[in-house]
């Protein structure tokens, strides 16, 4: 109890006031940052589930066991089924290839149906989410097929043998960027109809899914004692395999999350390794009065302990709630200028929050305080005796350690903490090094300056250790803010480099070579732009090196692939091994060479030199692998697993591909398109694309409202780093009041010391910024890494007005209170 | 009470070694008050450090209270402090952040007495600063602050004070009713008392006189 009444008394006194602060706001900062992005990690996933229409899908190509569906039930997994084929769609005398969508009950698990009673609506008002499937012998039906078949709502088609009656109109469906293997509009309708369309027989080409959803307790031991019964054509799909675009922005926004998390976590421990720094200063006198009075080194150890416990007790309980109201306002923000609907987060974000206080506590807090049980009592005679504190390499150390440690814990990420960890020790380092240097050279040219400037240096200079120690904290703050920004623009401006707003939205395929110009000339009288033309020619993988695998579970032996040639290196395609086709020269006289993309020649275990034969409608291509491709599968241009060296495929006839951008309003150019061209198949991307927009936003805004939060940790710092040497200026300056400066003199100096401080801080900073940036841009985010120019002025500008402008405020004071009254405080 | 036996004190420096204290001797009953005299740098406050227990001497023993604290390591020795010894000092030593009562509070709370704020209460109405309770350090004169430190020595009713230069910080009137304060106390509570002064009154209210110069002692008076 008399720790609790010490620790109220030091309260009240001020000094574990910065002290509880810093704690307070580690806790808020980690378990806030922790929970908001557990939200919004919950919320996106779900978002990008709802790409799947499930948490998880069995995809093959035959019907599925019905016993699996009692399993599901016992294991409390939501399950449906998506039966997808392509078949001609009639109403009278018109016709259509539709791609067809047969659903059970449930369909889809995660995300919305959105239908509309009106055609073409690009009204919300006249649009709703379907709370159930079709009805039996009902249909709903894209837009577009309406006038391609010449039918109106509530008119009658044939699927097969069955009439079903369209009701309704497909706005959206949230699994429809699943797969290209379907073309043309869509047909929704009941699973129950089915049968008696008699469409699918022996040897139709149907994709089945069974949709599953659960919370990943449930999920994940039904999936492993599935995956144990799946035949060789089925498996289970996730976001990673269906939407690699999709996953790799999930990603890299998680990344930069937990970058933002660890960079506060960091800032809040250098806030509490600072005004620990001050408590114990303060408190030497304290120790040795105790001491003085009867107290021994075990009580005055385990009196500071407790205090120490109970502090990070109420401070870590005050962090959570502030943490609480700051990811809840964070949130609220989020969702009304983002329109994002945040899941619930864990309690896994609070309890590292509350870890993180502790960690901080006695990795940051405990080294300084250490030495203060071996405060000689004789000190309250000799106030002048010297008293070691523990060595600072050690209490450096001891700072590390758990740096380390909470970096790892936070993250959780080998890479990440390997980065931030070198790019700190070098930061450190060339700190270290350069402010002296820079205090040398500052101390130079303020003696040719006035006395304020004479003044502000040599105050610096006589304190040149901590001059240096604040540099080296101010200079880490700004780095890790300037870079959490950086990286965040970097970011924020690749993802939306990746689908700029005119970014193809459709794909023209299976076009003839003498359908070419008639295409090219309909899609300029309607102001449209056709990208490249690339050749496609499908074909079936046959053997690899005379000899077929033994294990052909990879999709490229099971369906045919698209195939093509091409003189120069598609844009955003790297060989990874090998060579193109301008250093390439075949082995043995008119050899074909192919380039094969990474993720499937890792699949086929595919080397530089192994022979891959190709079934191409029937005639035999032989090829040897003369590199392999890494490619960007986000930028919506068309990619091809194969590229064969140019002629290879001169003889197989080949047919072409184009991608363009088709703004809403010139939607039906596809009708005309089709009309005209009957044959052309037209892959409609337009809102699979709107999805993945609205998930790389919501990503964005995330990002934003972290940032924001760390910033305010890094003031923090700031604010904690100024006042720690401010006992000693507020006496100086109090003694030049004393002895009649003036205001302006006093306030001026202040402003120029700390802000030169700043100025320094502000130049290392940005050094480590690019060094630090180097490393994450390369290893960690993958972005192209790029100079800031921007920074070199903004860093030591910030610095110099962000630190001065702190200086003056904490020490304002002295210059409106009498000086007697300050130099007594101080006494 | 205090027998100290050959007592000495040497330092290192970068000149080599400087003794401090040279083979000082001496003895006080219960209840007798020694007050240690001399110029500055004559070693008098070491002496009262090292009676007080708050050092070691560097040869020589000392006995406090029964025991030999030369013998005793740092945590033996807080222990006596904590049961035998109060201290006034010349900086008065309170804490800025407690107010006038809890500053006597402390030593009671730290060795964990009961009522330790009625007590408190007491002796600072004793020493006449029953308005002030509430008051912090900085809003108090330097007498009143002393007279918090001299409340706060005799709250924990100690076998033997320790006083340095109790009135070094003071002006003559206040340093005088610093004097009277503390010796009315003394005698209320029979404390032992050992002062380090310069001031010739403090001086001569003690029954014992031992000057000190450059570590030796210049002349005893045997107690009264």
């Amino acid at each position: 109890m008399l720790a609790l009444r010490l620790l109220w008394r030091n309260w009240r006194s001020g000094e574990v006031k910065i002290l509880a602060f810093s704690l307070l706001m580690a806790v808020a900062i980690v378990s806030g940052i922790g929970v908001f992005t557990d939200r919004l990690e919950n919320a996106l996933i779900k978002e990008s589930n709802s790409f799947l229409g499930a948490d998880r899908i069995v995809r093959g190509s035959k019907p599925f066991d019905p016993a699996w569906h009692l399993d599901a039930d016992k294991a409390g997994v939501e399950h449906a089924e998506v039966t997808s084929f392509s078949s001609m769609v009639f109403a009278g005398d018109d016709m259509h290839l539709a791609a067809v969508k047969a659903v059970t009950p449930g369909y889809p698990l995660v995300g919305n149906l959105v239908v509309s009673d009106v055609p073409f609506s690009t009204n919300v008002a006249e649009q709703r989410v379907a709370a159930n499937i079709p009805p039996e012998g009902e249909a709903w039906v894209d837009s577009r097929l309406l006038p391609l078949l010449g039918v109106k709502l509530g008119d009658t088609v044939f699927v097969g043998e069955h009439s079903l009656q369209i009701t309704r109109v497909v706005i959206s469906e949230p699994d429809r960027g699943d797969g290209f293997s379907l073309f043309g509009a869509r047909l929704l309708m009941n699973a129950a109809d089915l049968p008696a369309t008699e469409v699918i027989q022996p040897g139709s080409r149907v994709s089945y899914q069974w949709l599953l959803a659960a919370p990943d307790a449930q999920l994940k031991p039904f999936l492993a004692d599935l995956e144990l019964k799946l035949t060789e054509h089925q498996r289970v799909v996730d976001l990673e395999s269906a939407q690699r675009g999709l996953s790799k922005t999930l990603g890299t926004g998680q990344r930069f999350l937990m970058l933002a998390g660890v960079i506060g976590v960091l800032l809040a421990g250098v806030a509490i390794a600072i005004s620990s720094q001050r408590f114990a200063a303060r408190h030497v006198d304290q120790v040795a009065l105790l001491k003085s009075l009867g107290a021994g080194a075990w009580r005055i150890r385990s009196l500071y302990a407790a205090q120490l416990f109970l502090l990070a007790l109420f401070a870590s309980g005050a962090g959570l709630v502030v943490g609480e109201l700051l990811q809840r306002a964070v949130a609220i923000l989020a969702s009304q200028m983002f329109n994002i609907e945040l899941a619930l987060g864990g309690a896994e974000p609070y309890f590292i929050g509350v870890l993180t206080g502790f960690v901080c506590l006695l990795f940051f807090a405990l080294p300084p305080l250490w030495h203060l049980p071996v405060v000689p009592p004789l000190k309250v005679l000799r106030r002048d005796m010297p008293v070691e504190p523990l060595r600072n390499g050690l209490q450096a150390l001891l700072g590390v350690s758990a740096v380390l440690c909470l970096i790892w814990i936070y993250s959780g990420d080998l890479r990440l903490t390997g980065s931030v960890s070198a790019g700190l020790g070098v930061i450190v380092g060339l700190a270290l090094l350069g402010a002296g240097v820079l205090l040398n050279i500052g101390r130079k040219l303020a003696a040719k300056k006035g006395h304020i400037w004479r003044l502000a240096l040599a105050s610096l200079d006589r304190r040149r250790g901590q001059s240096l120690v604040q540099i080296l904290v101010f200079a880490t703050a700004f780095m890790l803010l300037l870079t959490l920004s950086t990286v965040r623009t970097s970011l924020i401006d690749e993802w939306r480099f990746q689908l700029p707003e005119d970014a193809p939205n459709h794909f023209l395929v299976n076009i003839a070579p003498w359908q070419v110009a008639p295409i090219q000339t309909l899609a300029e009288n309607n102001e449209l732009e056709i990208s490249a033309l690339y050749p496609m020619v499908r074909g079936r993988i046959q053997q690899i090196n005379q000899a077929e695998p033994e294990n052909k579970r990879s999709e490229a032996w099971r369906r045919e692939v698209n195939l093509s040639w091409a003189t120069e290196l598609p844009k955003d395609n790297k060989i990874t091994d090998g060579v193109w086709w301008d250093q390439w020269s075949p082995s043995v006289p008119n050899e074909w060479g192919v380039s094969v993309e990474k993720g499937i020649a890792e699949d086929l275990q595919l080397n530089i030199g192994d022979q891959i034969s190709f079934s191409l409608g029937g005639l035999e291509l032989n090829a040897r692998v003369a590199s392999i491709r890494s490619l960007n599968w986000d930028s919506m241009r068309p990619n091809f697993y194969f590229l064969f060296s140019p002629g290879a495929l001169d003889g197989y006839s080949p047919m072409y591909l184009t991608s363009l951008f088709l703004p809403p309003e010139k939607k039906l150019f596809i009708n005309d398109l089709l009309h005209e061209q009957p044959t052309i198949v037209v892959v409609e991307m337009d809102k699979v694309i709107a999805q993945i927009r609205t998930i790389v936003e919501r990503v964005s805004a995330g990002v934003e409202g972290v940032l924001w939060m760390v910033l305010a940790s890094g003031l923090l710092v700031l604010f904690a780093a100024v006042n720690a040497s401010m006992d000693s200026r507020m006496q100086e300056a109090g003694l030049l009041r004393a002895l009649g400066s003036r205001r302006k003199l006093i306030l001026g100096s202040v402003a120029v010391e700390f802000a030169s401080l700043g100025l320094f801080a502000g130049v290392l900073a940005v050094i480590g910024t690019e060094v630090l940036l180097l490393g994450l841009q390369a290893w960690v985010f993958n972005i192209p890494v790029q100079p800031h120019y921007e920074l070199w002025l903004l860093g030591p500008l910030l610095g110099a007005a962000l630190v001065g402008g702190l200086g003056v405020y904490s020490c304002r004071k002295v210059v409106t209170v009498a000086p007697g009254l300050v130099l007594r405080e101080l006494a | 009470m205090i027998k100290a036996h050959h007592v000495s004190k040497e330092v290192r420096s970068a000149e080599g070694k400087l003794v401090i204290l040279n083979e000082v001797s001496l003895s006080l009953d219960k209840g007798q008050s020694l007050a240690i005299t001399g110029a500055s740098g004559s070693g008098k406050s070491t002496l009262l450090g090292l009676l007080a227990g708050l050092d070691l001497p560097s040869s020589g023993s000392i006995t406090l209270d029964g025991d030999e604290i030369t013998a005793m390591d740092e945590e033996g020795r807080a222990a006596v402090r904590a049961r035998s010894v109060g201290f006034v000092f010349q900086s008065f030593q309170l804490l800025p952040g407690l107010s006038a009562l809890e500053n006597v509070m402390m030593p009671l709370e730290l060795h964990g007495v009961a009522g330790a704020r009625d007590k408190a209460q007491m002796f600072l109405e004793r020493v006449g600063l029953a308005e002030r309770l509430q008051h912090y350090p900085k809003q108090l004169s330097g007498g009143e602050q002393q007279r918090v430190a001299i409340a706060r020595a005799f709250a924990s009713e100690p076998a033997i004070l320790f006083a340095d230069e109790p009135t070094g910080n003071l002006d003559t009137v206040t340093g005088s009713k610093i004097i009277d304060l503390l010796f009315d106390l003394n005698r209320e509570q029979g404390t032992t008392l050992v002062l380090v002064t310069h001031e010739e009154r403090l001086a001569s209210l003690c029954e014992c006189r031992m000057q000190l110069e450059a570590g030796k002692v210049l002349l005893t008076e045997e107690c009264a």
